[in-house]
């Protein structure tokens, strides 16, 4: 099992080699057994790669283990059934009934994947996405909702960060996601509160394709508000995907351990905004274990949203990259050749023409920082009801979200650049 | 020889006639009270005793006993004091009764003087429904007495005064008083005493001036005033959310006649000080969110009315709404719906009219501070939705604006324009309520019910599909879609508008719940 620290990845066990027959693409039998065997309390890849060689597939382990006397044999194997090869050391006798368990209620199992549109996907799988097989202990299947084709982008990039970000750490993780909608790279993250919902929201307004890596099983879906975003992400053709069974809960250890498939997934990983401690540090480690780039947004040296960013970026100094800014980071990440829409980071005007007059001059307002009534009333001079009914018209356009009293831009509005003057610089000297 | 004098007693907000017969007959020395009597009634016999005797009467060495009319209703409180001591004197046959009735309500004290009891008003009323035309009560309560019209009231300080005007001729020579040592002066005025507790007009209200910046709330506030709409409000500490909420005594219009006559009633019932004329200023209360079941509900050995019932016709403040008991906030679910509160006990029942506005204001979680910028919750990310949600569904469905409250930053303390002041608000508010009970239904906007509501918002077609666009936002229940009616047919009234237009609806969104808000922000 992997150890993760607060601090990043530990290595623990030598990488074990899960794969029977390389090259060979599984069958739908094949597949449903490796799932009902991942649901087995304490089978880990070591010991399912141990039976998967001795077995030679995952069918052949749920025949034996419901072969009468077939749990003892899986513990201590006959010599009848022995590779010469391979030393004759088996499962404990617990996993051994529980395989024997998960063999007896394989078709509920399946049953349960079928009827949630889960898609299992082995390591075997050409569907497995590439990047996940070059990480150490990659998971040896994953639960798949959606298309598995958002994983192959060209360009994956992950963009993580707090679950309690500020107005401008959000409002920078939807206007690089847009950006990177716009050159084509598919977004990961791990469709959590905060920077993570912001990343995932922006790259589907901005009509990209994105992948979210739960830290649950599917049907325990976590955060519970974030649903009809999980649905979103699944119907404009991304993914939202697991390494768990469906009926996991989430708990303390399932989210680091989501973070390694996060980073995994992905080129690099960018990290907006974390405060010490982060969850998003770890995914930033994982990043740099796993040999991938990972850049993190600088902030002011009191903010305590960016105190985690800071702490990384000191400790790593000659591999964690430093975010200069949005079309500097696309440069940096050798996608700005991609860049095929011009317009993307759209003015803020642009943005607004649908909403009418008034509605637009408070959307301006909001893009450039005034969050409160009070603010928009002090700098439009208008009557209250009348910026208060403008709000409505926004939120209901989707531009504008509040709570607790503070507005701030959302969707098409987060994403457009509200300082057109800033030019995108093609290369610093 | 008997004597029987009229007297009454309270129950409730109800006052009632009750007949004091007083038997002194030969026999063992002795005093019985009969008829139910609670213990403060059982103690009246000592007041009684003292009263007389250091009033330069003689308590007769006699057998004493008084029966309470009618036996079977419970009676308590000391409002037959005065009766009782009266009725010995005349079946003692130390004074001669005058030939016209009277009737008596006072508490005694043991030197003799005559006390106001809470209720005056609601008993002189029973008695002048029994036919009494005269009634003799303490000095104190005379102006509250007096309220009750068609009765001759006569006010006395002390047992001699209430002596003599039931006797047929003044006293020719007062008996010996045994001496008395005073180290306090026993009977300052009472208005001196006590102090105006429900203080609308008093100096402790805040005026709205004084609230700086928070116009999406004052904004709020004002709706719900001019509309009677349920309001919560939500912000950190120090935002200005209690601050803003004592500001509303000033901002209501008086009470109309029966309005004020059912305050009033309501005022006397609790004791609240001297009452000199009807109360005309809506009450205003605020329990702390300690407060008890029974203290809300009212109830207790002698069913006092409860904050429900002493803010009818008024505002119910409720500060820190979350952290009022459970129990408690689920009994102002009948009141809210019905207007009134039917509490039963053992022995005995009674409803209480309880038709208030809710007002209350929270913190959006524990520690204070979700949502602020300038410092941080410390509360999980999940805990300020399940702060929110101690609010039950039939409570929430009563609050018809929510508006959050974030810090006013201190530039904006300094630097903003200068805040309307309370007069004004209270103009606008005053004609906004005027137009609404000018319409059919007669009642105030957050009070009409299906057809009533749309006949008087005047939807017009495109208004129409702009509420099915607007209930979208929250996941519209039908009482989101009535919120939205009401709060908009209060927007257009403020507005002087006759129908209500989209830039209504549009504005009366804004207040829907917060949580379905929170849901949106995070859901995207």
């Amino acid at each position: 099992m992997l150890g993760v620290g607060a601090s990043g990845p530990v290595h623990a066990d030598p990488p074990a080699p899960v794969s029977a027959l390389p090259g060979a693409r599984p069958t739908l039998e094949e597949r449903d057994a490796w799932a009902v065997l991942a649901g087995v309390r304490g089978l880990g890849p070591v010991g399912f790669g141990l039976l998967l060689r001795r077995y030679g597939s995952g069918a052949a382990i749920l025949r034996e283990a419901s072969s009468p006397g077939g749990a003892r044999r899986l513990v201590e194997p006959e010599e009848a059934s022995q590779g010469p090869a391979e030393p004759a050391e088996g499962v404990s006798q617990a996993i051994a009934d529980g395989i024997a368990r998960a063999a007896d209620g394989a078709a509920l199992t399946i049953g349960r994947i079928r009827s949630l549109g889960l898609a299992v996907v082995t390591v075997e799988d050409p569907l497995y996405p590439i990047r996940l097989t070059q990480i150490e202990m990659p998971p040896h299947l994953i639960y798949v909702l959606g298309s598995p084709g958002a994983m192959h982008a060209e360009a994956v990039i992950a963009i993580v960060g707090t679950r309690r970000p500020t107005d401008a750490g959000r409002a920078i993780a939807a206007r690089l996601a847009a950006n990177l909608a716009a050159v084509g790279a598919s977004v990961v993250s791990g469709l959590a509160i905060g920077i993570d919902g912001a990343a995932h929201a922006a790259t589907l307004q901005a009509g990209g394709t994105t992948v979210a890596v739960i830290g649950s099983g599917h049907a325990k879906l976590h955060p519970r508000v974030h649903g009809r975003l999980a649905d979103a992400v699944v119907a404009s053709g991304g993914a939202v995907i697991s390494e768990l069974g469906p009926d996991v809960e989430p708990s303390r250890g399932t989210f680091p351990r989501r973070n390694r498939v996060i980073s995994g997934l992905a080129d690099a990983t960018v990290v907006i905004e974390a405060p010490a401690r982060s969850g998003a540090l770890i995914t930033a480690s994982w990043a740099l274990e796993q040999g991938r780039e990972c850049y993190l947004v600088p902030g002011a040296i009191d903010a305590p949203a960016s105190a985690g960013c800071l702490a990384f970026l000191r400790e790593f100094p000659d591999r964690a990259r430093i975010v200069a800014g949005i079309p500097q980071l696309i440069d940096d990440l050798g996608l700005a050749d991609h860049l095929t829409q011009p317009g993307v980071t759209s003015d803020v005007a642009a943005t607004l023409t649908g909403v009418g007059e008034v509605a637009g001059r408070i959307g301006r307002e909001i893009a450039v920082g005034r969050a409160t009534v009070d603010e928009l009333v002090a700098s439009t001079g208008w009557p209250v009801a009348t910026v208060l009914a403008a709000l409505t018209i926004l939120e209901r356009a989707g531009l504008t979200v509040g709570a607790h009293g503070r507005f701030r831009a959302a969707g098409a509005l987060a994403a457009a650049d509200p300082d057109k003057s800033r030019q995108r610089p093609r290369t610093i000297v | 020889m008997l004597a029987i004098i009229p007297s009454a007693t309270l129950h409730g907000l109800i006052g009632r006639f009750i007949q004091v017969e007083v038997d002194v007959a030969p026999g063992l020395p002795g005093f019985t009270v009969v008829g139910l009597p609670d213990t403060a009634l059982q103690e009246a016999r000592e007041r009684v005793r003292g009263a007389l005797r250091n009033s330069g009467f003689v308590h007769p060495p006699r057998r004493i006993t008084v029966n309470l009319a009618p036996a079977d209703l419970r009676k308590a409180g000391a409002s037959l004091d005065l009766a009782m001591a009266l009725g010995i004197l005349l079946g003692s046959e130390q004074i001669q009764a005058g030939p016209d009735p009277v009737a008596f309500i006072g508490e005694l004290s043991l030197g003799g003087e005559v006390g106001s009891v809470p209720g005056i008003l609601p008993m002189v009323a029973a008695l002048s429904r029994r036919g009494i035309r005269r009634v003799v009560v303490a000095a104190t309560a005379v102006d509250e007495a007096r309220l009750v019209e068609g009765l001759m009231v006569i006010g006395v300080d002390t047992l001699g005064e209430a002596v003599n005007v039931a006797r047929a001729r003044p006293r020719r020579h007062p008996g010996s008083r045994p001496p008395r040592i005073e180290l306090m002066r026993s009977t300052l005025p009472a208005a001196t005493l006590e102090t105006d507790r429900s203080g609308s007009d008093g100096p402790g209200v805040p005026d709205l001036s004084e609230v700086r910046g928070q116009l999406e709330a004052r904004r709020g506030l004002e709706i719900a005033l001019a509309g009677g709409h349920g309001l919560l409000l939500i912000g950190p500490p120090g935002s200005g959310k209690t601050l803003l909420a004592r500001t509303i005594p000033r901002l209501l219009p008086p009470l109309g006649d029966s309005a004020a006559l059912a305050a009033t009633v309501v005022a006397s019932a609790a004791g609240e000080g001297p009452i000199q004329e009807l109360r005309r200023h809506p009450p205003f209360r605020s329990p702390h969110h300690t407060l008890s079941y029974a203290a809300m509900v009212g109830g207790g050995p002698r069913l006092s009315p409860g904050e429900v019932t002493l803010a009818h016709e008024g505002v119910l403040f409720l500060d820190e709404l979350p952290e009022f008991g459970h129990d408690v906030l689920e009994a102002l679910r009948q009141p809210l719906e019905e207007g009134r509160i039917a509490i039963s006990r053992a022995g005995h029942a009674t409803i209480f009219p309880a038709r208030f506005q809710l007002v209350a204001a929270m913190n959006p979680c524990p520690c204070g501070f979700a949502g602020s910028t300038d410092r941080p919750c410390r509360c999980g990310p999940s805990l300020p939705e399940r702060y929110q949600r101690r609010i039950s569904g039939p409570l929430r469905d009563r609050i018809d604006l929510w508006l959050a409250m974030p810090r006013v930053g201190p530039a904006a303390l300094i630097t903003g324009p200068e805040p309307e002041d309370s007069s004004t608000v209270a103009g606008r508010i005053a004609v906004a309520r005027s137009v609404a009970l000018g319409r059919p239904s007669g009642s105030l906007n957050g009070r009409l019910r299906g057809r009533r509501l749309r006949d008087a918002c005047a939807l017009r077609s495109n208004g129409e599909r702009h509420v099915v666009g607007l209930a979208e936002l929250e996941a519209a229940t039908g009482r989101g879609t009535e919120r939205l009616l009401w709060v908009a047919r209060t927007i257009a009234d403020l507005a002087g508008s006759a129908f209500v237009t989209e830039d209504h609806l549009d504005e009366a969104a804004r207040y829907r719940p917060s949580d379905s808000r929170v849901a949106a922000m995070e859901a995207v």
